[in-house]
């Protein structure tokens, strides 16, 4: 967990009806805390916080002093908006829901809905190399749900890596974090410049050219993310790939058995050239879907087994 | 203004460059700039880029015709180049914020006005003579200072690396203006990254200088600065001008440019976009906006 330089609310501290319990995470942007409502009602709660700039010593107040450093946290705060934005216009079982947004402390806060389980990062470092063909695919068709509504929303996540995915309990994939997430066809949107994620951005979002991101950027992280599921690290960055592409074949750091199919998808998602990926979520979802040819145990048996059942030995 | 100048970056060992230089002149006023993206943190070579870029775009839009204060302009630049560096960072996420040192330096009406943060440095070199120089912020600095070490043993301190004011960190930089100096023909000003001046000695640059000009002196330097290190070079940076006779009809004059145009060379690779001045976002926007979030929010069935 990186660094935060300032003091998170304290446990029991009652913001605008919701009672910290404890904070979840924080990074470079934000700190997410555990929350409830009156009735009992677990969230999560994002507070804007920037760890880079000394804002909360003590008390709850976010206190800045000198114009600097207003004029920094007011700028970051834009990217909070855009998120916020970005999140209210999709409701759908596979993509974090918002559930309130609102202004205290000198800072801002979104209340988003409290997912039990753990991150697919989480799952990853604890998990190297256990995951089976069949939970990947049944992952990630599911996953391709959330991002066909994201795109149809006119949206692109832009951020996509196992950090940002969580998996709940009953194994159901919810995408998260749309910090770096832009509404593509409007001019606010491509004036931002962007984030991302070294191993998972695509090509082109490095190069950051607005008319060149599109579904096809998302679906390389996707791509990468499904790298990782199976080598346990990403694969190298596509801008060091654009200079000198050293990627290292997925099936030499496999370490059980794969089709030859989920090889090959993965394959074409980390495209360097565009167009040659699968150009949109459901295209993915689609090939995702296809049983591979070999003798392989059918993954679609699978799809209702709770997750811990998934990961094979 | 007639000058000699002359400006290089080299790669040195490393695999890339994290070095930054870059100067630019109107009729009556130059800048020069360099910047030492710091290894072993996250996007040095960004941080180095941010500062140059800004601190010239500072300079193009307040240098019109000739800066009223110049240590005042030098010390604004550089903070504005440290927060466009963190705000780069907060807007991209990143974990940590990228670093840079910073050493710049300005000539107009004859004389010389620099500022520097970090341990790029500053030399004025006369008639062979190192008559001004940037004090390092670093830690073996301090030692020497202090008489715990010996110059000659700070090249081989093990914390050689280590300086407490850069553009980037979570502290602001500790800025040091430099003096104000009355320029005379000869007159060499050079700044350069450690991985030039850490290889060759003012005192052996001065008396090389003494019989050359640095356009024909410097790139014979930049190698002889690599093939000290061994194999080990840092990046290599200078940027350098000599003061020239400004009755002399064989320099060039910056008279001849055209109102307010300016003449620029640069390592940058401007990828970044310019990180202009952050537009400021009022207590209405942020309203507006939460209240926007909040109708959505309403709008989309859950």
């Amino acid at each position: 967990m990186p660094q935060q330089a300032n003091q998170p609310l304290p446990a029991g501290y009652v913001l605008n009806g919701y009672r910290i319990e404890k904070p979840l995470s924080s990074g470079g942007f934000s700190i997410v805390y555990l929350a409830r409502d009156e009735t009992g009602t677990p969230f999560a709660i994002k507070e804007y916080l920037p760890s880079s700039l000394p804002l909360r010593t003590d008390g709850v107040e976010v206190k800045i002093e000198d114009e600097g450093t207003l004029a920094i946290f007011r700028h970051g705060l834009k990217c909070f908006f855009e998120e916020g934005r970005a999140l209210a216009l999709i409701s759908h079982p596979n993509v974090v829901r918002v559930e309130n947004f609102f202004r205290a402390n000198e800072t801002c806060y979104m209340v988003m809905q409290y997912v039990r389980g753990r991150t697919l990062q989480f799952h990853i470092q604890r998990h190297r190399h256990e995951f089976s063909e069949a939970f990947i695919r049944r992952l990630f068709i599911h996953l391709m749900n959330g991002l066909r509504e994201v795109h149809a929303s006119k949206l692109l996540h832009l951020d996509i890596k196992p950090a940002n995915i969580f998996v709940s309990m009953e194994g159901r994939p919810v995408l998260l974090d749309f910090g770096a997430a832009r509404i593509t066809l409007s001019e606010e949107g491509t004036k931002l410049k962007p984030m991302y994620t070294a191993g998972f951005a695509a090509p082109e979002h490095y190069r950051f050219r607005p008319e060149e991101l599109g579904p096809w950027s998302d679906i390389y992280s996707v791509g990468a993310t499904i790298y990782t599921c199976i080598a346990g690290t990403p694969p190298q960055a596509a801008d060091a790939r654009e200079e000198k592409d050293a990627i290292i074949p997925l099936r030499s750091l496999a370490r059980q058995d794969y089709s030859k199919e989920l090889f090959d998808i993965v394959d074409a998602c980390l495209a360097l050239d565009r167009m040659k990926r699968p150009q949109t979520a459901f295209e993915l979802q689609k090939t995702l879907m296809e049983e591979p040819s070999e003798e392989k145990k059918s993954f679609l048996e699978t799809i209702n087994k709770p997750l811990s059942k998934l990961f094979s030995r | 203004m007639r000058f000699t100048i002359f400006q290089e970056s080299r790669v040195g060992d490393r695999e890339h460059n994290e070095d930054r230089v870059g100067y630019s002149y109107s009729r009556d006023v130059l800048l020069m700039v360099i910047a030492d993206g710091m290894g072993g943190h996250l996007q040095g070579e960004v941080a180095a880029e941010i500062a140059v870029a800004e601190i010239t775009r500072r300079f193009q839009q307040e240098a019109r015709n000739k800066l009223k204060r110049p240590f005042d302009f030098l010390v604004s630049a550089i903070q504005s180049a440290h927060r466009a560096i963190v705000s780069h960072a907060v807007e991209r996420n990143l974990l940590e914020c990228p670093r840079t040192t910073c050493v710049a330096c300005i000539v107009q009406n004859g004389r010389a006005f620099w500022a520097h943060a970090g341990d790029s440095r500053l030399y004025i070199l006369r008639r062979g003579e190192l008559v001004a120089a940037t004090h390092d912020h670093s830690k073996v600095q301090q030692l020497i200072d202090s008489g715990a070490i010996t110059p000659e043993a700070a090249a081989k301190h093990p914390d050689r690396n280590k300086i407490f004011s850069c553009l980037g960190g979570v502290v602001p930089p500790i800025i040091d203006p430099g003096q104000d100096v009355a320029l005379e023909v000869g007159d060499t000003i050079m700044l350069s990254t450690d991985g030039f001046w850490a290889q060759i000695p003012a005192n052996i640059l001065g008396s090389m200088l003494r019989k050359q000009g640095i356009l024909e002196l410097m790139p014979g330097l930049l190698t002889e600065a690599h093939r000290r290190a061994r194999g080990e070079s840092d990046n290599i940076s200078v940027v350098a001008m000599t003061w020239e006779n400004q009755d002399d009809p064989n320099v060039a004059d910056t008279q001849s440019l055209d109102d307010e145009q300016f003449e620029s060379s640069t390592n940058t690779t401007q990828q970044l976009g310019g990180s202009g001045p952050l537009e400021d976002v009022s207590d209405d926007e942020i309203e507006r906006a939460i209240q926007e979030i909040q109708n959505a929010i309403r709008k989309v069935p859950r």
